[in-house]
């Protein structure tokens, strides 16, 4: 044997046993694309062996590679091209089961190179080598989505960011607003105290002066109350006091306290009112708030010459409360947020139309609290808006009596002193170390009838009670040298002949339960939140009068 | 060596047929359109391959490269910048989460993509010049320009003069930018442009 044969013949044998150990799918063919040699690695995939396919034309053997055109490589490899195969764009050249199914691939995935044999400048076969990649797919598949949940976890954080930012921002601008809100009727008041101290005022000035600080101070005694409420809300410290009410009659005193400014503006007021809706459960007050709310917005967004309907009627087991306008509406981006506490449309709409945007935000969480719900809907701007409350009829007892009671709503704005009970004959003792407060209380109760004896310490009080025998007490419990507690105690020391046992109201800005508790356990039968109303003041010593205290 | 401006027209004509068999295939194979720009042809010599391509090519660069063989021999490489490599894999794979970084599945993408355009510009000479000529397996580089310029002038003297194609893919509204450089040498070259003067006369006629 020559050097030259023994080598060919060496090198026939490296090749045989090379193709045998490949990790890899080795097909020769002829350049008629008949199989020469099916390497171990193929056989094992294909479950045919190499004495079945030896010989066969490829495309013969799988005549998917024609379907699937994928024979058009093997053309161009006859043409002297080298083919590379991606798994990405193709998947496979020859369908293989898988070797481990939890990749979740149906068939095996393969990267594939076609290249043409020659043999001195002439092409005399092809060459296919088949890796299985299914493996390696999947680890980058995964190592893909980790990447992807690493970056979306960034931009998850990003939003929370981005979002803490605008809850700052949004505070911020509260903070601004609230402080133009409360200087705005500041101003007027201010001004208009001045005026009236210099006493150049014609009479009917004087009226216009006082009519407009009472005004103002009125609209800021609400902006507080609603802060509190929202304060209150937050910290869950609302309690309500639930009690069987009339709807009916809390819609109808909401809507006379806004009668006057929507005639002012011209909006028609449209109801309907199905008195089959109540009774129901709930804080009346409360209650008439959130349709006080509701309508105030109403007449508020709603132009010159609008209508405001509002809608009273039983659905199912529930009450609803429908206020509709013919208003500037809401935009579809807003509406989500109409809820949203602090938040009003926009900067400018805030400034024509003022207001803390806290009205929506206390509905909507005094709703939640009677177990209702409310909802918003608004074709967009300028086509008006809907807000609909649904209150559950729960516990329901009917009972005249207890509705009659319940619904006598409260209704300061419309409460005027002309409508109170005569307290003629009266004679009541008031002690406060403010002026303003003495005097106040001194005007109010005067107005109906009654006869005042101020004074503006407890010691001074005591005197008084001897002096001119008071036939009730109202005393603040907050004072220098001596509190109003101190003063109640002494007084109920004393024998009935000396005052012991007059009837006695409180006065306090401590609005907590457990201040009230204390008022009543010191002796005191009532208890009077400042800044004291006209209207509870006079209804509270009326109710006083002849109800001696009994310990 | 310049080209004239009719050599230049002539040979962007022939390479445009190859670039829309290319754009053919790759439209086949992804099931979006693809379409390559009409090309820019210019000759530099070797020297001055860095100066034009780093103005195009800053950075990493990826290269399918593919050697041949034959009566006309050189290195034919498709030319990448690395993010627009990233960005062709993905438009071309219906990437769902675009990838920053090349995987071992996006560089067999674009081997294969590098593949069927060389194959096709490589095999358009082949006709026009009616030589047959071989190819080596296609290979793809990621380095910087230096060391792709390095790998492919070093050690051949007669390798003078490269053809630089300017091209872009455009696939669903988004472009990608490439360069088909063709390194041929002196003879090769001549060879080329004497055919494409052939062509150009006989298309005139």
């Amino acid at each position: 044997m020559t050097t030259s044969s023994k080598e060919t013949l060496l090198n026939a044998a490296v090749l045989h046993w090379m193709h045998d150990l490949a990790a890899q799918g080795i097909i020769t063919t002829d350049n008629e694309l008949n199989v020469v040699e099916w390497n171990h690695w193929m056989e094992e995939h294909t479950g045919k062996g190499a004495c079945d396919v030896i010989g066969t034309n490829l495309l013969d053997l799988f005549p998917e590679l024609s379907a699937r055109r994928l024979n058009r490589n093997y053309k161009w490899a006859l043409e002297g091209q080298v083919r590379v195969l991606s798994q990405a764009l193709h998947g496979y050249l020859i369908a293989m089961p898988v070797v481990s199914a939890e990749h979740g691939y149906a068939q095996m995935q393969q990267a594939v190179r076609i290249s043409p044999l020659s043999h001195g400048g002439e092409i005399i076969g092809t060459l296919t080598i088949i890796e299985d990649v299914t493996e390696r797919v999947a680890r980058e598949a995964e190592l893909q989505a980790q990447v992807e949940a690493r970056s979306q976890l960034l931009s998850s954080e990003k939003l929370a960011r981005n979002e803490a930012e605008r809850a700052n921002r949004l505070k911020d601008e509260f903070l601004a607003t609230i402080s133009h809100e409360l200087r705005n009727p500041l101003n007027a008041i201010l001004g208009w105290a001045h005026m009236l101290r210099l006493g150049k005022l014609t009479p009917s000035n004087v009226e216009r002066a006082v009519e407009t600080i009472y005004r103002n101070a009125k609209s800021q005694a609400q902006l507080v109350s609603d802060l509190l409420d929202v304060s209150r809300i937050i910290s869950g410290k609302l309690r309500l006091d639930v009690r069987q009410v009339d709807l009916i009659s809390i819609v109808n005193a909401a809507i006379d306290s806004i009668r006057p400014a929507a005639e002012a503006k011209s909006i028609r007021l449209q109801m309907m009112l199905d008195p089959s809706a109540g009774p129901i459960s709930g804080d009346a007050d409360r209650l008439q708030q959130i349709v006080w709310n509701l309508l105030t917005n109403a007449v508020k967004f709603t132009p010159k010459g609008g209508k405001i309907q509002v809608k009273v009627q039983r659905v199912d087991s529930h009450a609803e409360i429908v206020v509709s306008d013919s208003g500037v509406g809401i935009s579809k981006e807003f509406l989500p947020y109409v809820f949203d506490r602090f938040r009003q449309a926009d900067a400018s709409t805030t400034r024509t139309q003022g207001g803390l945007g806290l009205g929506l935000s206390i509905v909507h969480q005094l709703v939640d609290l009677h177990g209702g719900s409310v909802s918003v809907h608004s074709e967009g701007e300028g086509k008006g808006a809907t807000f609909t409350i649904s209150l559950p009829f729960v516990g329901v007892v009917s009972s005249q009596k207890d509705t009659e009671v319940a619904s006598e709503v409260r209704n300061d704005e419309i409460a005027s002193l002309a409508g109170l009970p005569s307290l003629k004959g009266l004679k009541v003792l008031a002690v406060d170390d403010e002026a303003d407060t003495r005097e106040l209380i001194r005007e109010v109760l005067r107005e109906c009838g009654a006869e005042v004896i101020l004074s503006r310490s407890a010691a001074e009080a005591l005197e008084a009670l001897e002096q001119h025998k008071p036939d009730i007490l109202i005393s603040d419990l907050g004072m220098p040298d001596e509190d109003g507690y101190s003063l109640i105690t002494k007084i109920r020391a004393l024998p009935s002949d000396r005052g012991g046992h007059i009837p006695a109201a409180a006065l306090t800005a401590y609005a907590r339960t457990e201040d009230r508790l204390r008022v009543l356990r010191s002796g005191f039968q009532f208890h009077l939140p400042k800044p004291v109303d006209s209207a509870e003041l006079v209804t509270v010593v009326a109710s006083l009068a002849g109800r001696a205290y009994k310990s | 060596m310049k080209l004239t401006e009719r050599q230049s027209d002539a040979l962007s004509e022939l390479i445009n047929i190859a670039f829309a068999r290319t754009g053919a295939a790759l439209s086949e194979l992804t099931g979006h359109r693809v379409v390559l720009n009409p090309p820019e042809v210019a000759v530099y010599r070797t020297e001055e391959l860095r100066p034009a391509l780093a103005k195009f090519v800053p950075g990493d660069v990826a290269s399918i490269h593919q050697v041949f063989a034959g009566p006309v021999a050189g290195d034919a490489l498709l030319l990448l910048n690395y993010d627009g490599a990233v960005q062709l894999t993905d438009l071309l794979t219906d990437g769902h989460n675009p990838s920053a970084f090349l995987d071992e599945s996006a560089r067999e993408v674009l081997t294969e993509v590098g593949n069927i355009l060389l194959n096709a510009s490589l095999g358009m000479f082949g006709n026009l010049l009616n030589v047959h000529v071989t190819f080596s397996v296609p290979r793809l580089h990621l380095e910087t320009l230096d060391e792709l310029l390095a790998s492919i002038t070093t050690g051949k003297t007669d390798m003078h003069y490269a053809l630089v194609i300017y091209t872009a893919f455009q696939i669903r509204d988004s472009s990608v930018k490439g360069f088909l450089v063709i390194v041929l040498s002196v003879d090769s070259l001549d060879r080329l442009i004497h055919e494409v003067d052939a062509w150009e006369a006989q298309q005139s006629k």
